[in-house]
């Protein structure tokens, strides 16, 4: 049932035609950058910056120097830290699997945009006033919903980013692994296939996670503590105390005679 | 007796906390109003968290600027702890439901239960400025990690503050035996049978500084 993509960066070129495809249809400015000696532009993620191409230069054994790059954007996990701590809901599950949200909800709290194991959420105009709204990779909802691929992957001129059934792209995306092990790419490896409750974008990986900046075990624990601690626990410590306090009361003013003083 | 800096203080502390405790749960907690925390309404009610959040420091800088010997004079007595204390805690129970003085030993101007709220209150002070400022103004600035803790902190401040305001609450204006407890904090005096009952040594303390009057 639920969607998925799968960006495969061996087949990726850089080219960056995704990044310009989620511009345009998102209707998002570009931005001034300026150059800071590497490729990556622009160098980061921002409210008008959903999915951006990095560059990484590795040396392999043998003294190979190779060249990744990596469309980083959403990973709409499963189990998203970030829905998890939205205060307002303005974050949610959609049902088809990706995480979408509300922006007309969205109270500029931030908190998303410092869960998040990936950083990805941004925010949009945050001031000292705290007045702000999230913004990040939408899955392309409004053309998934209405029967079209995201932008990104209908102008991926590689193939290296594919929508579809989650299922069928993680043996998808298992096939490619197999392939490239065969190839001599040992460390090939399918990421984001069971974290966080399965990602929802998942890569094809030739070198290890980190490689490409991605951590080997993203987690979401401390958005679930504060979830349960400020949802619970102001509940179950408030009400126990509120409770002791009438068992006191009713015991207390039948048991102690008031003195006048 | 509390002079009327020690008064303002707490008055202003009172009135930041209902506004700070109010809006934070409103922001939070969906069964207290968290329809309104949407959009804009949402910014609004940050905004006002952080205009009560400035209220809330002042607190202890109004202190320190205008009463700093009643400050350190309160400091040293939260901080002085002894074998009265382990008594409090043993008669506390039988005291308080049943009004039995007996094993109940004598107090000083704030009793054990009093300095432990006073140290939760101090503690917890220091934690919400803290992890407040963080949360403010070191959103994306500060490491993601140092961010997540400061809501986690902040929010067990909240539940320690709101757990024992009620305690602090009931015990000044409800429970029969405090009768007489709240003008400490009203008009800065108290009935001199009060203290001598509930603060004995911080009467004798008052007696041989003979600042015991009519009025003490």
């Amino acid at each position: 049932m639920a969607k998925a993509m799968l960006i495969d960066v061996s087949k990726c070129t850089g080219c960056r035609a995704c990044q310009v495809a989620c511009k345009a249809w998102n209707d998002l400015p570009g931005e001034v950058t300026t150059c800071l000696g590497y490729y990556d532009n622009p160098p980061d993620l921002s409210p008008n910056t959903w999915n951006r191409i990095a560059f990484y230069e590795i040396e392999r054994e043998g003294g190979q120097v190779a060249w990744l790059f990596r469309s980083i954007r959403c990973m709409h996990c499963t189990d998203a830290p970030c829905v998890r701590v939205c205060p307002t809901g303005a974050l949610y599950k959609d049902p088809l699997g990706f995480t979408a949200y509300d922006e007309s909800k969205c109270n500029g709290c931030g908190y998303c945009t410092q869960f998040c194991p990936f950083h990805i959420p941004r925010l949009k105009d945050a001031t000292v006033w705290g007045k702000g709204k999230v913004a990040k990779c939408t899955f392309c909802q409004d053309r998934v919903v209405n029967g079209l691929i995201p932008a990104c992957a209908q102008a991926c001129p590689t193939g290296a980013i594919e929508f579809g059934e989650r299922d069928e792209l993680v043996a998808e995306g298992r096939a490619r692994v197999d392939t490239l092990k065969a190839k001599g790419y040992d460390e090939a490896n399918l990421y984001g296939k069971n974290l966080l409750g399965g990602l929802g974008t998942m890569y094809v990986l030739t070198d290890p996670p980190d490689t490409f900046g991605l951590p080997e075990a993203p987690s979401g624990a401390l958005a679930e503590v504060w979830q349960l601690q400020t949802l619970g626990g102001i509940g179950i410590a408030v009400g126990a105390t509120a409770l002791g306090l009438l068992i006191n009361w009713l015991i207390a003013r039948k048991q102690i005679k008031v003195e006048e003083m | 007796m509390f002079n009327t800096t020690q008064r303002f203080v707490h008055w202003l502390h009172a009135a930041a906390f209902f506004v700070l405790m109010a809006t934070g749960l409103m922001l939070y907690i969906p069964w207290f109003g968290n329809s309104i925390a949407l959009g804009d309404g949402g910014h609004a009610i940050r905004l006002i968290h952080r205009i009560g959040a400035i209220a809330f420091m002042l607190v202890p800088i109004c202190y320190l600027v205008f009463n700093p010997k009643g400050l350190f004079d309160a400091m040293k007595r939260i901080f002085t702890w002894d074998k009265d204390d382990l008594g409090w805690l043993r008669a506390a129970p039988a005291y308080y439901f049943l009004g039995d003085e007996e094993a109940m030993p004598p107090q000083d101007k704030y009793n054990t239960g009093q300095k432990l709220f006073y140290l939760t209150v101090v503690i917890c002070m220091v934690g919400f400025i803290v992890t407040g400022l963080i949360m403010w103004f070191g959103k994306g600035t500060v490491p993601a990690w140092m961010f997540r803790w400061s809501v986690i902190l902040h929010d067990l401040c909240a539940i320690a503050y709101a757990a024992f305001f009620l305690v602090h609450f009931y015990l000044s204006v409800m429970h029969p035996l405090m009768k007489g407890a709240i003008n400490g904090m009203l008009f800065g005096w108290m009935p001199e049978e009060y203290v001598r009952r509930h603060h004995a040594r911080y009467y004798e303390e008052l007696r041989s500084k003979e600042v015991l009057g009519s009025k003490s």
